[in-house]
């Protein structure tokens, strides 16, 4: 299948520090992506750049084959939808409100909502169950409600590709299952999900393949079980750990306390 | 949603009400009926005439064309800046234009009719100053470099314009109501003048009100739907600039209107939406200045005075309730 | 009896000599160093016979003062004190002539130990009483009758013979919002005494200025508009067209025959000394009666 984005050997430096020295992604329709990493090693930065939302120093992105430079911010928007972390929360907007702005991408300037615009915007926020509460105010919604509000003004995009930056970093356990499970189900309906995660188990349940980052390097592609070897927690994460999975389940088992012992 | 209209619905009363008291109240006692037939060009007394077409007619359209600029002006600064203190004088175009002003009053009466001009160039100036430096090295575009660039340029051209009226302080008389802010009765010569300044900073709003709700969102939504958050920024303090250097030119400093406006309609509409923001602002702003205007020329007519305070004293307890109210 | 008497004679000497400074400071002694900032008060004594070590000269001020003056030494005045007032220290003034305009000198001044007196006369007769009284602290009665005499006659040959008496609108400062003299306003004064009726709206203020509508112009339509701008005269020509072709007065009997004039001088503005030659000139140049 072709690849909706491809990324190699992309660079990026911010004010003199090389933050990403040369990484390398491909993200297909239907594949749900997470890259992995210790803090600092440039996750968010490579999700940003071949999002477009940092400029990259070297290395090429594109997307289905359209280099990333030659696009202009609407083309893009209908490319791929970015997810941060945490958007801002301005007060008195409502969750509809807010899934509609995500919908603007496809109006022309000037321009009215349609009957299929505004169809789009129910869709989005069915599909990311969050039409229960679609009156309420954004200052009101709990974490992981917000992430759902989030993912569903992604999805107004309706861009093939959606990028998360730590969808779940700041959730309690059941809004990260809740959100866990949102994100495999679009990737099932044929959405390729592109996430940034900390917790290796949920990386490991969750994604078709799992992509880690260190130094600024992308040194791992392939299958979680593969990938997450203990070696390689050993070497980039500096833990004695090792990855368990069965039936679904993922669990990583850490010697938490073994290196100060040592 | 309900709640948005009745507020849209009674600022439009609002603003009804003080175009008609504005058009109906001077010095001059002109009975109602005959400034209607004035203003459907069905006759009345010469001198009536004049008074409500050349005088009380471009001032009240006056009035209308700076409250809403200027109340604009803060609603999309503070959109763009995501700053509540955000208003005209941050971008430093008050500072500047008031010291185009008073220069041309204090050092260069026999150029007076340049002053409208003056002041607009003025403010523009300032406000590229600002832009200039706030876009340059690293960081490039940050609210806190804008603000903190605008702080700084309006320091420098208050420090110029207080500079003046110090060393001539019998000069200064003619400069207190461009320093206070108050509409005068002279026409449409400002109009005519600075007309496409207002047109060209309402065009460039009408662009930004989706950008800004994006931005409102934060700059990585904003950028994620393919919006630059900083070129909307930049354009927003263009627009802003433009509208409030037009503003001082007509009607001199009146910051606090630009500053307050947007507040009170947010926190009337519930919402900061710029879709409601926006337009509210605007007609907020133009029922304010153009009632708080009528108030100041028939309070103590004939004498006139200064509307810039007058709409301060007016504005603040309004303020300070619907804060206390607010949370 | 003698030998008695001569210690009463010497302790009557000593007190007689004790005495009399006390006596001779009792009676006003006229002080000596004096410093006129105003040019009313300046020209008041150079017209007394007094020389004053130094007058007060506004930044960008066309202050017109009597050639008498012209080797003594001029303080620049700037807000809020008026004079540096170390450079006025350094004088040694005992009495300083100034104006309401330096408040916050003045009262700097007294606490400098410098005797200070206000004289900002807004009318004629207050002009006239206050020539007095600067002839009488200078002490100079004499001359300030003389001179009060000759100024009284002056002036009323000044008023003599006024055919027209013309509606006068008189304006201060410059720009979209003038000020308007009323007649507690030494401009305002003039004016009427020249044979003008000011226009006023009816309006009264202790300040002598009040800004009035100019829907109150239109309706009162002025015959005479005369502005009194801070300004050269290089800038009448262009100031009379920008007040001529104000909206707001263009349809003025005023504007409408040319009747807009520009008075760059402060003699409409600051009391003087020359209030005859000041009458005559507004009758001559503006009001045309």
């Amino acid at each position: 299948m072709e690849a909706l984005l491809e990324a190699r050997d992309v660079e990026v430096e911010i004010a003199g520090t090389e933050i990403l020295r040369g990484a390398d992604l491909d993200l297909r329709a239907g594949e749900l992506v997470a890259i992995v990493g210790p803090n600092g090693a440039g996750k968010s930065t490579l999700v940003r750049a071949v999002s477009g939302l940092q400029k990259p120093s070297a290395g090429s992105v594109s997307w289905s084959g359209r280099e990333l430079g030659e696009m202009r911010g609407r083309e893009l928007a209908r490319r791929r939808a970015f997810v941060p972390q945490r958007m801002a929360v301005p007060a008195g907007v409502s969750v509809r409100e807010a899934v509609t702005i995500g919908r603007s991408s496809h109006l022309k300037p000037l321009r009215r909502l349609t009957g299929e615009d505004r169809d789009g915007v129910e869709r989005a926020m069915e599909r990311a169950r969050v039409t229960r509460f679609a009156e309420r105010d954004l200052t009101t919604l709990s974490g992981g409600e917000l992430q759902r509000v989030q993912i569903a003004i992604g999805l107004a995009q309706e861009a093939p590709v959606l990028i998360a930056d730590e969808p779940t970093s700041q959730l309690d356990l059941g809004a990260t299952i809740s959100v866990a499970g949102l994100l495999r189900e679009l990737a099932a309906a044929g959405l390729a999900v592109l996430l940034v995660v900390h917790d290796l188990a949920l990386a490991a349940a969750v994604a078709d393949t799992v992509v880690v980052v260190s130094e600024g390097r992308t040194v791992a592609s392939g299958d979680a079980t593969t990938v997450l070897t203990s070696e390689r927690l050993a070497e980039v994460w500096k833990a004695e750990a090792h990855l368990t999975e069965h039936d679904g389940r993922t669990a990583l088992h850490v010697a938490w306390l073994e290196q100060r012992q040592g | 949603m309900a709640r948005r209209a009745i507020v849209f619905a009674a600022l439009v009363a609002a603003l009804l009400a003080a175009v008609v008291c504005s058009l109906a109240f001077g010095a001059v006692k002109v009975p109602i009926s005959e400034v209607i037939d004035i203003i459907f060009g069905n006759g009345g007394s010469p001198t009536d005439v004049q008074i409500v077409e050349t005088l009380r007619l471009p001032r009240t359209v006056e009035a209308m064309l700076v409250g809403a600029a200027l109340g604009v002006a803060g609603a999309i600064l503070q959109g763009a800046l995501g700053n509540p203190l955000a208003s005209p004088d941050v971008i430093g175009v008050t500072g500047g234009a008031g010291f185009g002003a008073i220069l041309i009053i204090i050092l260069l009466p026999g150029s007076i009719a340049l002053l409208p001009l003056t002041a607009l160039a003025f403010g523009l100036l300032a406000a590229a100053l600002v832009f200039a430096f706030a876009w340059t090295g690293r960081n490039r575009g940050s609210v806190g470099k804008v603000v903190l660039a605008g702080i700084a340029m309006l320091s420098l051209f208050t420090a110029g314009t207080t500079g003046l009226l110090a060393a001539f302080p019998e000069r200064a008389p003619s400069a207190i109501f461009f320093i206070a802010g108050g509409l005068t009765s002279s026409g449409w010569r400002d109009l005519e003048t600075v007309w496409p300044y207002f047109l060209a900073g309402f065009l460039v709003v009408l662009f930004l009100i989706r950008p800004l709700d994006r931005l409102a969102l934060g700059d990585d939504v904003a950028a994620s739907l393919g919006s630059r958050p900083q070129a909307i920024r930049l354009g927003a303090g263009i627009a802003a600039a433009l509208l409030a250097a037009a503003s001082a030119a007509i009607a001199g400093l009146l910051g606090f209107l630009g500053l307050v406006v947007p507040h009170v309609v947010r926190m009337a509409g519930g919402t900061s939406s710029h879709t409601y923001v926006v337009p509210a602002s605007a007609i907020g702003g133009a029922a304010l200045l153009a009632g708080a205007d009528t108030l100041a020329r028939t309070l103590r007519a004939p004498i006139e005075m200064p509307v810039g305070p007058f709409m301060v004293i007016l504005g603040v307890p309004l303020f300070l309730w619907l804060l206390r109210k607010a949370v | 009896m003698r030998n008695k008497l001569a210690p009463l004679l010497a302790a009557a000497l000593v007190f007689a000599a004790l005495a009399l400074p006390a006596v001779a400071n009792a009676a006003p002694q006229p002080p000596k160093r004096v410093v006129a900032l105003t040019p009313f008060a300046a020209n008041t004594l150079a017209k007394l016979g007094v020389t004053p070590v130094a007058i007060g000269q506004t930044l960008g001020g066309a202050e017109r003062f009597s050639p008498k003056l012209k080797n003594v030494t001029e303080l620049p005045l700037s807000h809020p004190n008026g004079p540096n007032l170390e450079q006025l220290a350094s004088l040694n003034p005992d009495l300083v002539f100034s104006s309401q305009t330096w408040a916050k000198g003045n009262q700097a001044m007294d606490e400098l130990g410098i005797d200070v007196v206000v004289h900002d006369p807004r009318s004629v007769a207050g002009a006239f009483a206050d020539t007095f009284k600067i002839g009488t602290i200078m002490g100079r009665k004499h001359y300030a009758r003389d001179l009060l005499q000759q100024q009284r006659k002056e002036v009323e040959a000044a008023e003599q013979g006024i055919e027209k008496r013309p509606k006068v609108m008189l304006i201060l400062g410059v720009g979209r919002t003038p000020f308007t003299f009323l007649p507690n306003s030494w401009g305002g004064d003039i004016v009427t005494r020249a044979g003008g009726k000011l226009l006023t709206g009816g309006v009264t203020s202790n300040s002598g200025f009040e800004r009035i509508s100019d829907e109150v112009v239109v309706a009162e339509n002025p015959d005479i508009i005369i502005a009194v701008p801070h300004a050269n005269e290089d800038d009448i020509p262009s100031l009379t067209e920008y007040l001529r072709s104000n909206p707001a007065w263009s349809s003025t009997k005023a504007a409408q025959s040319g009747r807009v004039y520009i008075s760059v001088d402060n003699s409409l503005l600051q009391a003087g000394t020359d209030i005859a030659r000041t009458i005559r000139k507004v009758r001559r140049a503006y009001l045309k009666n």
